[in-house]
């Protein structure tokens, strides 16, 4: 009985993605047939995969979203702990007014942001550019909040051992306590990665050159190509590239996965 | 020397916050509040500024547009909580008991999760073009070769709500879940010893229990119905079309600011889309607090 529901729940939320991904390898005119293919019986490997390539700069896209992701997964794990460390283990004046502080950043939804940090960004010169794509939302307060949590954890005499020892504060960082948190980084990563790699509002007003287009934007090429039909073949290729590197992250880290979003959601 | 060290030590701590507290000073707070006082103001960004004072957000409530995209947003947020709420957990129920294939069908069942919404939506373009899959899987049988799903004023705001629960609900079972397995067993198992029926468990068990999990995917599912955009962006027949009936305030935002580079009632309406997300976000405070 509960495995006929879950079997028919499943089946029903997994068939968008079943037929995206057999679209990518079908030929064109498959991707439409009605009644439906579910496998294709002309199987291609690579052409609409090629095809999407010669429609956009379908790899240029691919290189930016990864620059983009990076940096932002890279800036927020590493700046997070710090500053997560800071506020957990210091007892500085203002403390508690700057995490706030930090902390506040969290409510605001992107959407108030997005105007006045355009006209921000502008008068940096940075429209259209990388430091403009990329330098806004590449730090998230959510990396400070998770990292304070799991410093708080981490046993004082640890730090008083290394301080004994003669560590600085900033070498005891980078030696004890980056490796004690490294399982709740990875969590945190991933989670950056997934909402940097989706990010869609910000590439879209920032960004007009097609060649600092991210994949979330690009991906509108093939859906809604200007002055010409949708190219259906080539936008499931082009989605399935899109969904690759996040379906790698859950297959390699499904735990750490499941975590950094769980640990996300219940933040508040 | 050892005496000193301790009180210096401290400092350290605000070196290392500030890196964080300059760029978040810098991109988020300031921002912020330049978009508060943008909303007081007329601009087009190529004259200066124009301070109007409250005059963005008195013409907004006679502002057709502003009043068609707050009813859509209303209604989506509906559409996107209520089901949203109601599906997952009966699906983190489903999953939460042991039968055969369990792990590979959940793995199945969460696999929305996955692909950015950017992809969803291309993907449900053409799942949903009108004479695609999906008019097939549910018009072929009674002989309809056509449906507009998209470009119809009342099929297409569904459209939007059905392909956004099919990934959020998948998502919210994870929190549930989540929420499941913090249950203490001892607990069940009392209730089982008590002779009480599955559904007596539930709900005078488990669901008690989840207090904290239910207020959390409540409100978590309605931010984020309030701040959606990108389903109206791609999926839609033109963005917010057709007839502006799938215009959320998250795109009445884009389309003043940068279609009609009105920054200043752009700005207002995020301004108001924000105390409406606050407001969400103070309810669930308060019932945390309540429930102690």
């Amino acid at each position: 009985m509960w495995f006929v529901c879950a079997a028919l729940a499943a089946t029903v939320f997994a068939f968008p993605i079943w037929f995206m991904v057999t679209s990518a390898f079908k030929a064109e005119p498959e991707v439409q047939a009605i009644p439906i293919h579910w496998l294709p019986h002309d199987f291609q490997w690579f052409a609409r995969f090629r095809e999407a390539a010669e429609f956009a700069p379908l790899w240029r896209y691919f290189f930016n979203s990864t620059l983009l992701s990076l940096v932002h997964v890279a800036v927020t794990v590493f700046f997070g702990a710090l500053a997560g460390f800071g506020f957990a283990k210091y007892k500085f004046p203002g403390r508690s007014f700057l995490f706030l502080f930090v902390i506040c950043t969290l409510m605001i939804p992107f959407q108030i942001l997005v105007v006045p940090l355009f006209i921000e960004v502008k008068a940096f010169g940075w429209e259209n550019s990388y430091p403009g794509l990329i330098i806004p939302g590449m730090m998230n307060a959510f990396g400070v909040f998770m990292m304070r949590q799991y410093a708080s954890d981490l046993p004082d005499e640890l730090l008083e051992a290394g301080r004994m020892d003669g560590a600085g504060e900033f070498h005891m960082f980078l030696r004890i306590v980056l490796p004690l948190l490294l399982p709740a980084l990875t969590s945190l990563a991933i989670i950056v990665f997934i909402w940097s790699w989706g990010a869609f509002l910000w590439p879209l007003v920032i960004v007009q050159d097609r060649e600092l287009n991210v994949l979330a934007v690009g991906l509108t090429n093939y859906s809604q190509p200007y002055q010409h039909a949708p190219m259906w073949g080539a936008a499931m290729a082009a989605s399935t590239v899109a969904t690759i590197p996040i379906a790698c992250l859950f297959v390699f880290f499904q735990r750490y996965f499941i975590k950094g979003l769980t640990a996300a959601a219940v933040k508040g | 020397m050892r005496r000193r060290k301790p009180i210096n030590r401290h400092w350290w701590g605000l070196i290392f916050v500030l890196p964080g507290v300059l760029y978040f000073a810098v991109f988020s707070i300031f921002p912020v509040l330049f978009g508060f006082t943008l909303s007081l103001t007329d601009y087009d960004l190529l004259d200066p500024p124009n301070w109007v004072g409250l005059d963005n957000f008195r013409e907004l409530f006679s502002d057709r547009l502003f009043l068609t995209a707050l009813g859509n947003t209303l209604v989506f947020v509906a559409g996107a909580t209520v089901p949203v709420w109601v599906a997952s957990l009966l699906a983190a129920l489903l999953f939460d008991q042991v039968f055969r294939g369990r792990t590979v069908l959940k793995t199945l069942f969460f696999l929305p999760v996955l692909p950015p919404v950017v992809v969803a939506a291309v993907v449900w373009r053409m799942l949903l073009h009108p004479n695609g899959v999906m008019t097939w899987l549910f018009g072929a049988w009674r002989g309809v070769t056509e449906i507009d799903w998209l470009s119809n004023t009342v099929l297409a705001p569904l459209s939007m709500i059905a392909v956004h629960d099919w990934a959020a609900i998948p998502f919210f079972m994870l929190i549930w879940l989540a929420g499941i397995v913090g249950i203490p067993p001892e607990l069940r198992d009392a209730a089982h010893t008590d002779g009480a029926t599955p559904l007596q468990t539930f709900w005078h068990v488990d669901l008690p229990q989840l207090r904290s999990t239910a207020v959390l995917v409540a409100t978590l599912s309605t931010i984020n119905a309030f701040q959606t955009f990108t389903l109206q962006y791609v999926l839609s027949t033109d963005p917010g079309g057709p007839a502006n009936s799938t215009l959320v305030l998250g795109l009445l935002v884009l389309k003043y600011g940068f279609q009609y580079f009105r920054m200043g009632d752009a700005a207002a309406v995020s301004v108001v889309l924000f105390a409406m997300i606050l407001a969400v976000t103070a309810g669930q405070l308060w019932f945390n607090r309540r429930a102690g």
